[in-house]
């Protein structure tokens, strides 16, 4: 097939009957004598006639109808990953009060459920940190320590962002003096324990997305 | 969310997660809406299908089992059992003289063509996003190759070899899909 390849490039809007009238023609009368280009259309046309129903089917709902949905869903505690050992702590504790053994206060405290060494980028190759997301009790936590951050300038911050694959959500920003050491504690969404990566960037204007300039990335682990 | 698969955007839903859901909405609603005008017929009872469809993906995300059928199929049955649901409350609505239903409830999608357009909405959303646009643009906008050149400042030629890319692309996930869950059916 790749003796042909003008031919099989056009085979697409050939099939979505989109193509020129003389390039028709073109295609035409080189499938008439080549067998592989007849089956790459063949089989082009039925991702074609598949695609064309979905698009027949689908209509466009109103615009705020999303809205609407993400307002009316029921609020729920969000589920958190739990590591086993927790599950095996948890059950051991629950056997010591049974026995009316004295536990402080403490021991019930909520514990990381997850944590991360953040290593540098060729921006600040000094720059190290790490990040642990806990759990207090009333919402998730992210704790944030990290070093060698170049110091913020007006207009600049840094932003901590929860990352699996090409999706991102922020867990919040923060600044960086003289210091370039930065000690923080973040509310992180109840879902932080899902994703698989952390990652920290520069940013300096309004745009919510992620800038393209990362200074630390690190792989969460569970504990 | 581009390329994120349904399957880790519903775990994210079960964790709590509205982007996630947001995300899964942006890949199925305009499908579930025309499912809604089609069979229920008017927008007001079509906008109230995607808000159950989406709601119950919501609330029941916890229990859904990848191992047994893709999340587009899973979408699907909870659609078509609303639609059905609400198409029988309507019909139960609209009585003759005599109090007997005006219509029978009749069996949605027979045929499967429905089921398809969810595997095929599936199949598209993992197409890398430049072949995705190609396709959408001329699918579901309705612009000819020439105008997705203009509006992508893409060359004529590389919009028709392109297009021809992902329509093969798709092809081949379609195929992939089909063997995937094919045990599943």
């Amino acid at each position: 097939m790749s003796e042909h390849p003008d031919i099989r490039d056009l085979l697409g809007p050939y099939v979505m009957d989109t193509l020129e009238p003389h390039e028709e023609r073109e295609v035409e009368d080189h499938l008439e004598g080549c067998a592989s280009c007849r089956e790459e259309a063949q089989d082009l046309r039925l991702a074609h006639e598949r695609l064309a129903d979905l698009a027949y089917t689908t209509e466009t709902p109103p615009p705020d109808l999303k809205e609407r949905v993400v307002a009316g869903i029921p609020r729920r505690e969000a589920r958190r990953r739990i590591p086993s050992w927790v599950a095996a702590v948890a059950a051991a504790l629950c056997v010591l009060v049974v026995l009316g053994a004295v536990l402080t206060p403490d021991l019930f405290g909520g514990g990381a459920l997850a944590s991360a060494s953040l290593s540098p980028t060729g921006r600040a190759p000094d720059a190290g940190g790490e990040v642990s997301i806990q759990d207090t009790g009333e919402n998730m936590e992210m704790r944030l320590e990290a070093w060698g951050l170049p110091p913020c300038k007006s207009e600049q911050y840094y932003e901590l962002w929860l990352v699996e694959g090409d999706d991102r959500v922020s867990a919040g920003s923060f600044t960086v003096g003289e210091s370039g050491q930065v000690d923080v504690r973040l509310n992180a969404p109840n879902f932080a324990g899902s994703y698989t990566e952390v990652g920290i960037t520069a940013e300096h204007d309004k745009d919510p997305r992620a800038s393209d300039i990362k200074m630390l990335s690190g792989e969460l682990h569970e504990l | 969310m581009d390329r994120v698969e349904d399957e880790v955007l519903v775990r994210r839903v079960a964790s709590g997660d509205e982007r996630a859901l947001s995300g899964l909405y942006d890949r199925y609603a305009g499908l579930v809406y025309g499912t809604g005008m089609r069979y229920l017929g008017d927008r007001g009872t079509a906008e109230e299908l995607v808000q159950d469809v989406f709601t119950s993906v919501w609330r029941n995300a916890a229990g859904f089992d990848p191992a047994r059928a893709s999340f587009a199929t899973w979408v699907y049955r909870i659609t078509r059992n609303r639609a059905t649901d609400l198409i029988r409350r309507r019909k139960a609505r609209v009585r003759t003289v005599d109090g007997e239903p005006l219509f029978e409830p009749g069996e949605m999608d027979p045929s499967g063509d429905l089921s398809r357009n969810f595997d095929v909405a599936a199949a598209l959303s993992r197409l890398t996003p430049a072949h995705r646009e190609v396709l959408v643009l001329a699918y579901f906008h309705g612009f000819s190759q020439r105008e997705i050149s203009d509006r992508t400042a893409t060359p004529l030629g590389t919009v028709k070899s392109r297009t021809t890319a992902a329509l093969r692309a798709l092809r081949e996930t379609m195929s992939f899909d089909e063997d995937r869950w094919s045990s599943d059916e």
